[in-house]
């Protein structure tokens, strides 16, 4: 059996790790570099290094950032998102040093662009990052930048879900509160037919067994609730003893 | 531990930097390059790797490694493949289309059975009570993969398991060995197996 994972996710705006609340108000936590290193010592499964401000075109990839984690000599498997806007940025970040891209706005303003990326970085390295709601009138995809919003069902006609490996369902209005993720979110995978990574406002165990029990729920991003004991990623798998995920990992246990 | 020469050799396409950093972190001198008289002189050649076959393979062709690496083969130099890397050891790949690999060691990779990717923790099983690999046996390592290296029995080094599907997580053939996975992103486990590795495939040659 395929073990399921726990992502932690640090967030970055303006150089600075912070602590986000539906990506509308933010207070600051520290170096990014200090936070990707504690996931690291602490086996987080992946580490998602999300930078929200970085998708103007003149803007592009934290590529220094990118370089500071790099130096930490991290073995912890890591996702970059944020300003990529096309194939050779994505190979640059994964040259220096991430595994795996996550994109938002190219699936929208260039989907031909995540063909390319795919073709070059294979479709595994790639993952879709999708903000959704759920509304009465359903459930609806968030475009950063505009800040308009338009039906799941409509937008994935137009998404280039072929060439993506896994989606991250970003519940946004929720992100940053404590057990907060709306479970009638899962509903999208049947829309999607994609492997889910489930994010924003998940930050208990108990949470984390009743969406890893959904079959299309691969992964778990965890985010803020991280940062405020040590070692939380072994806490928290340990209190989810018996789920299909990685045991805690800790040096001692290891050769 | 003896401290070991590495040379990474550098095609454009790959996470370098990560595995750069890995086989330093193990007090290895590491150097990416893809300059023949550097990579000839080196303990071990690694071939790192994050991305799609064909192109792999066009970068290792214009860049004229493709018969350098197989000449160093024969040699006996120590080669370790990584990933993609490890893919390219093969005689072909169906990745997209059908494009010749180095031929290191026969098979051919294909399309994962079951499912389109493979991705996170799962443990080795290894094979033929191999002493390279036999310490991991049972422990898990980081995959992401969408293709997979089938290769004949005798060269299979380790495999994993998934929903009753058996894949080639690692292989050898003599000094030349490939993983699917990523030790560099393996955690302890994956560094010290990097480590064994290099000592075991330097030491024999």
């Amino acid at each position: 059996m395929l073990n399921k994972r726990l992502i932690g996710v640090v967030t970055v705006k303006n150089g600075w790790a912070v602590q986000s609340f539906g990506y509308r108000r933010y207070l600051p936590l520290g170096k990014p570099e200090v936070l990707v290193h504690n996931l690291d010592r602490w086996g987080a499964d992946e580490i998602l290094l999300q930078c929200t401000d970085r998708s103007h075109p003149s803007v592009g990839p934290d590529f220094e950032l990118l370089r500071k984690v790099s130096d930490l000599g991290i073995s912890t498997p890591l996702i970059y998102s944020g300003g990529i806007r096309g194939r050779e940025d994505a190979l640059k970040v994964v040259s220096f040093g991430a595994d795996r891209v996550m994109i938002d706005a190219l699936l929208k303003n260039a989907p031909a662009d995540v063909e390319a990326v795919a073709r070059v970085l294979g479709i595994q390295a790639v993952i879709a990052n999708l903000p959704t709601k759920n509304a009465p009138e359903g459930m609806l995809l968030l475009d950063y930048h505009s800040g308009h919003e338009m039906p799941l069902a409509e937008a994935v006609k137009l998404l280039p879900l072929d060439w993506i490996s896994e989606v991250m369902l970003t519940d946004w209005y929720h992100e940053g509160y404590s057990e907060a993720f709306c479970m009638s979110l899962l509903a999208a995978s049947d829309l999607l037919r994609k492997p889910l990574i489930c994010f924003g406002g998940i930050s208990t165990s108990h949470q984390i067994r009743a969406l890893l029990a959904n079959d299309s729920v691969v992964a778990i991003g965890v985010g803020n609730s991280l940062n405020y004991k040590e070692h939380a990623i072994q806490a928290l798998k340990k209190d989810l003893f018996g789920v299909a995920i990685r045991p805690p990992y800790y040096e001692s246990s290891t050769l | 531990m003896s401290r070991k020469t590495i040379g990474i050799v550098d095609y454009g396409v790959g996470n370098h930097a990560s595995v750069q950093r890995a086989f330093q972190a193990l007090g290895h001198a590491c150097r990416l390059s893809n300059e023949k008289d550097f990579l000839a002189s080196v303990d071990v050649m690694v071939l790192p790797g994050v991305g799609a076959f064909p192109s792999a393979m066009q970068a290792l062709h214009s860049l004229d490694m493709v018969d350098f690496i197989r000449d160093q083969a024969s040699e006996g130099k120590a080669i370790i493949g990584l990933c993609l890397g490890m893919q390219l050891l093969a005689e072909i790949s169906l990745e997209h289309e059908s494009t010749k690999g180095l031929g290191l060691i026969p098979g051919t990779v294909q399309p994962l059975q079951y499912s389109a990717c493979h991705i996170g923790w799962n443990a080795l099983e290894v094979l033929h009570q191999d002493p390279l690999f036999m310490p991991c046996n049972r422990m898990s390592v980081y995959f992401n993969h969408s293709y997979v290296f089938e290769v004949p029995e005798i060269y299979r080094a380790a495999r994993v398991s998934i929903d009753g599907y058996s894949y080639t997580a690692a292989v050898r053939k003599g000094n030349v060995c490939g993983l699917q996975f990523h030790p560099e992103k393996s955690q302890t486990v994956g560094k010290q197996l990097l480590n064994r590795l290099v000592e075991g495939l330097a030491h024999a040659k």
